[in-house]
């Protein structure tokens, strides 16, 4: 709030907008909203839909050196104004709203105006600015003009020229920040298209963003169309697990079923955007070989109930860790929640783990938001002790112990251990091998209690991204069958154990405040939607 | 190879860091060299200066002048706009089409001929026109494009085009820029212009302070003769010479507004005049480097100027150390492709960086961000002719010519429905309307009575006959309701259908509109499909208050000047020949 101000009056109330915005975000400070199509907070200035067109004044010296008032006799674009000391500003008179009513007119008359069929209906800018600035007849008699339907821009996109308004958000964005220069228009006047260079389709980690960049119909994602009418759908706040930068999203789902996740702005974290492999990382959500029930296997796998299931695991971990000290090891998920986490420890140090690791999950990083570290909490999983220093640097002693047979019991939460170094030959050695997870593996496989989970969209909890930013997810679906959150197992587990009891998440939350100095005084109210930076190196 | 060294020669012209600003020149060359612009030349061109081909194809699709797909080996353009349209263009066009014997677009069987329209080609004054490949062909008569065709298939060469001579000065007119080509045999050579005198200003100039030239162009009170009439000195002044930025002059030589023909005679027969007058503009703001954007189809003119320019260097008016000032100043040409909107001086600007001309949203101005980003001034042809005088002669002199806040003198063009079309220059303020059309011109061809005239170029309103005694002068026309414009005087009289008149002109601009923002692009073809109707018999009642409503809706409301000048004509056409539109929306039952 140090930021230097200017006072102007935007129709006639006095508002204090930072030095620098525009007439567009100022307004949006007392809640004015001037229509556009073609700005974007996070893209240059084009300047080219004329939607935003408002009356302006500018102080300048009169008689006596008294300012007055000069109204421009043209209308400005409102986007491309900065404010200015003293300005006035009129964003809704008869002559604006007239302006603008011209410029829906114009933006209409080629349109095809198939919203009945069209994705983007219920999210379309220009469908709900038409309510406002629509005429109810057409005065167009006219062919429209005709234009390329149905291209395919890439696999992931489909381009209907017909609907574009040629507000070039999305040739902006392709070359300004995925730093791909792969869009541009062809031919002119009314008959300019939107397309790409044969054989030049966009072809980056964040070619989506052009689908929610566009205030039309003319880019649609070819994973989400025609799925779902968006007025169904229900949306949740959350984070995307896909790597340790915790890009804030929405999970649009129906009936316990995702259709899509697109990025929720947070200037903190991802800004405005996010990955396409992160946007597209959710079938595994509704995959049908989703572990459904709890599976004790001691000659063959049977179905049993949570309770008798808790019972018999609680009993032979217990079993083991009185037979003698370090025969039992703890694998955990850095993608887990940092309540799961503070349970996963908790439970290790009821039976007197020595040996627990997390498995480090590296790719490849880039320069825009996605993290080498394709965990989505790998800062949860040190605060809370799960994590060894580095990341997965015990996995090996592990992998020696159950070798050598010291260690005869693993549990394991949300990883495939077989494919990170203990192989299929050694978890057959283990005479008890827990896993809790969300699909078949080679580990599930070879466990003897299988403990079904719940995905990032089904449950409640807490990720601590790369730069210790702590931010909730929100349930969006239910779990399938009888699968459940793994806090609410482990939970249980340290019931049977003597434990502390747990009845909520928000309780693992509250006593890991108090038991995590980093995490001290803060509270689910005080993280919100777009969370807080934690005080941490 | 040859063809590349040729372009690595061009790509030096522009800063090394903005080699994309060579792409059209490139592509000219890869059209001249293959006949057309598919994906090989695409891909190679994007490879050359390393930029995506997207940034190369939607030039290719931006300008009229590059194709596709081949043509002919002789490809035909004949001008539609207003003025040829009055001299009977479309007969030209029909002839065409009847001798070929294929659809426009298209090339006959055996290769020779492919034609197309194009709009203007700012040679109003001697329509019909037409350009087979680089050549242009003025005043055509029956039988001139059979004959023409004729020698083609015959010899399978062009036969040279006739260039008339500059027409003797009226006794109304007050030849500055246009007196050395006015004497009888005179080249436009370097030899010719010393001896007329030139470049003895270009000395002088280059011993005064820059700041003096500025402020004795300032006090001449020169305004613009481009079309918008901005005083010179005052946009020199706006020049951010503290940028620390190099400064760059652009001479606009992109004339294509409908009934401007002016500025093609300064360049075809005394291109030294615009050289001196370059060489001692940078040097008054502090350019060294000055592109002249010369529009596509003045070919011969770009190699005038080139060959110009090189006279210049071997005398040491242009290059290094001129004339042992010290003084740096090196001229390029800059060819253009065909987009009217490049005459819109940030269309412009954008064009020269190699990208489609989308006119800038300004603030900021070319003077503080222009070319490359940096402070630039953008000149008319005429207005920098006009330099060499004022500084040969002085601020006072230059202000003893004319009339007040229009002094000096001004080229109009007038074409249309006149005896004598052509290109005058007067002392402003000095004539009437009416002295110039029937006095200078002798009055309308047909005899009839005039009906309307469009004072500035087809984007200005037009007057009704009871104006025409404003005189030819800023103010006076303002006065009147119409503009001073580009000085294109366009007569149209009572054998003119005016609502084929204003769909000619809502064509231009429907066709020239960039696309950019919504009212242009939507509104000007809206208007052309409009008035299509109401000349094609389809009219409907409450088509005149439709299209005095999308007029307006653009009026005002777009990025660049394009807006009003597709507006602004339609609106006065229908203010005051009203009833003409409103039999036509009858479908001419009424």
């Amino acid at each position: 709030m140090s930021k230097p101000c200017v006072t102007l009056t935007i129709n006639d109330q006095v508002v204090e907008a930072p030095v620098g915005i525009n007439l567009i975000e100022a307004a949006k400070l007392i809640g004015v909203e001037i229509p556009h199509f073609c700005y974007h907070p996070e893209l240059c200035i084009a300047g080219n839909c004329r939607m935003c067109v408002v009356e302006v004044a500018m102080p300048r010296k009169g008689l006596n050196d008294s300012l007055v008032l000069e109204w421009s006799p043209k209308l400005t674009i409102a986007c491309n104004t900065a404010v200015v000391e003293g300005m006035a500003v009129r964003t809704h008179t008869p002559r604006v709203i007239e302006a603008r009513r011209g410029v829906m007119e114009f933006l209409l008359i080629n349109h095809p105006l198939d919203c009945p069929i069209c994705d983007q209906a219920g999210e379309c800018r220009l469908q709900e600015l038409a309510m406002d600035y629509g005429r109810a007849n057409s005065r167009f008699v006219e062919q429209k003009e005709k234009k390329p339907k149905k291209t395919p821009l890439g696999p992931k996109i489909i381009l209907d020229d017909e609907r574009c308004i040629l507000c070039s958000r999305c040739v902006r964005f392709m070359r300004d920040v995925a730093g791909q220069d792969c869009l541009g228009f062809v031919d002119r006047g009314s008959h300019s298209c939107l397309t790409c260079y044969p054989g030049r389709e966009p072809a980056t980690n964040y070619d989506l963003n052009i689908v929610d960049l566009c205030p039309v119909g003319a880019l649609t994602s070819v994973d989400f169309r025609f799925k779902q009418r968006v007025w169904f759908l229900k949306q949740t706040r959350s984070i995307c697990p896909h790597c340790a930068m915790g890009c804030n999203i929405v999970i649009s789902s129906r009936e316990d079923v995702v259709y899509r996740q697109t990025p929720r702005d947070n200037p903190e974290v991802n800004g405005r955007w996010m990955c396409d492999a992160g946007r597209l990382n959710y079938r595994f959500i509704n995959d049908p070989r989703r572990l459904k029930t709890p599976m004790a296997r001691t000659s063959d796998a049977k179905a049993v109930g949570w309770s008798e299931i808790s019972e018999l695991v609680a009993g032979r971990l217990q079993s083991i860790r009185e037979s003698g000290m370090g025969q039992i090891a703890f694998v955990g998920s850095a993608s887990a929640t940092t309540e799961e986490l503070f349970l996963f420890r908790q439970l290790a140090s009821t039976l007197d783990v020595a040996l627990m690791d997390v498995v480090p999950r590296a790719g490849q990083a880039d320069s825009l938001l996605v993290k080498a570290d394709r965990h989505a909490n790998t800062r949860g999983a040190q605060l809370t002790g799960v994590a060894a220093t580095p990341p997965g640097s015990v996995m090996a002693a592990i992998a020696e112990g159950i070798r050598v047979g010291r260690i005869r019991a693993l549990v394991v939460m949300g990883e495939d251990v077989a494919t990170a170094g203990i192989g299929r030959d050694l978890l057959a050695k283990l005479d008890c091998l827990v896993v809790l997870d969300l699909l078949p593996s080679s580990t599930t496989e070879a466990a003897h209690y299988i403990l079904p989970g719940a995905s990032f969209a089904e449950k409640t909890g807490t990720f601590i991204n790369a730069s210790g930013h702590i931010q909730c997810i929100q349930p969006a679906v239910a779990s399938p069958g009888s699968a459940r959150p793994e806090w609410q197992t482990l939970a249980s587990l340290l019931a049977h154990l003597n434990g502390p009891v747990y009845g909520s998440v928000d309780k693992v939350f509250e006593v890991m405040t108090r038991a995590l100095a980093p995490l001290a005084g803060f509270t689910v109210e005080n993280i919100g939607t777009t969370g807080v930076r934690l005080n941490v190196e | 190879m040859e063809l590349e060294q040729r372009m690595d020669v061009l790509i030096r012209h522009y800063p090394a860091d903005h080699r994309r600003a060579a792409v059209l020149w490139l592509l000219h060359l890869l059209q001249d060299q293959y006949g057309f612009l598919g994906s090989d030349q695409v891909e190679w061109t994007a490879a050359k200066l390393g930029i995506p081909e997207i940034n190369v194809w939607e030039l290719i699709r931006f300008y009229p002048m590059f194709s596709e797909t081949p043509r002919g080996r002789f490809h035909i353009k004949v001008c539609r706009s207003v003025s040829c349209e009055q001299c009977g263009c479309g007969r030209i066009f029909n002839q065409l089409e009847s001798l070929l014997n294929v659809p426009p677009g298209t090339v006959t069987a055996d290769g020779l001929f492919s034609y197309s329209s194009i709009e203007c080609l700012a040679v109003c004054g001697s329509g019909p026109v037409m350009m087979i490949n680089d050549e242009l062909y003025e005043n055509l008569a029956t039988g001139d494009v059979e004959r023409i065709l004729a020698k083609i298939r015959e010899t399978g060469e062009l036969e040279p085009p006739v260039l008339a001579p500059v027409p003797p000065a009226h006794p109304a007119e007050h030849r500055i820029l246009l007196s050395a080509m006015s004497v009888p045999g005179y080249t436009g050579s370097i030899d010719d212009y010393v001896a007329a005198g030139g470049y003895t200003t270009l000395p002088k100039a280059l011993g005064m302070p820059p700041e003096e030239i500025v402020n004795e162009v300032a006090s001449s009170k020169l305004r613009g003769r481009g079309g918008a009439g901005f005083p010179t000195g005052m946009k020199w002044k706006f020049v951010d010479g503290k940028s620390g930025n190099p400064v760059y002059l652009i001479c606009n030589a992109d004339e294509s507004e409908p009934g401007t023909f002016k500025d093609r005679q300064l360049i075809y027969r005394d291109p030294h005049l615009l050289v001196e007058g370059i060489v001692m503009s940078c040097y008054a703001i502090g350019a060294h480097t000055a592109y002249i954007y010369i529009r596509g189809e003045f070919v011969a003119g770009a190699k005038i100027l080139e060959r110009a320019i090189g006279e210049a260097r071997t005398r040491n008016m242009v290059g290094t150390n001129i004339l042992g000032t010290g003084f740096d100043c090196e001229i390029f040409i800059h060819r253009g492709a065909g987009a009217y909107i490049c005459g819109e001086e940030t269309g412009l600007i954008e064009s020269l960086e190699g990208k489609r001309a989308y006119p800038r949203i300004k603030p900021p101005f070319p003077a503080v961000k222009g070319l490359f980003n940096c402070p630039t001034v953008v000149n008319n042809v005429e207005t920098l002719c006009t330099i060499p005088f004022i500084i040969r002669n002085g601020s006072e002199w230059f202000k003893s010519l004319g009339t007040l806040n229009s002094f000096g003198t001004r080229i109009f063009s007038v074409s249309g429905a006149v005896k004598r079309p052509g290109y005058y220059e007067v002392e402003m303020g000095k004539l009437t309307l009416r002295q110039l059309i029937e006095d200078v011109c002798g009055g309308t061809r047909s005899g009839r009575p005039v009906k309307a005239v469009i004072p500035g170029g087809s984007s200005m309103p037009m007057l009704p006959p009871d104006k025409l005694d404003a005189a030819l002068d800023f103010d006076s026309i303002l006065a009147a309701g119409s503009l001073g414009g580009s000085g294109g005087v366009i007569v149209l009289d009572e054998s003119d259908d005016i609502v084929e008149r204003a769909l000619g002109i809502a064509r231009f601009y429907a066709h020239e509109s960039c696309g950019q923002c919504t009212p242009c692009r939507e509104g000007t073809l809206w208007m052309e499909k409009i008035l299509h109707r109401l000349h094609t018999g389809q009219g409907r009642p409450g088509d005149v208050d439709l299209l005095t409503d999308v007029a307006n809706n653009i009026d005002g409301m777009t990025i660049c000047a394009l807006g009003e000048a597709a507006a602004w004509p339609i609106k006065a056409f229908l203010r005051h020949c009203r009833p003409d539109f409103e039999r036509a929306a009858a479908g001419g039952r009424s």
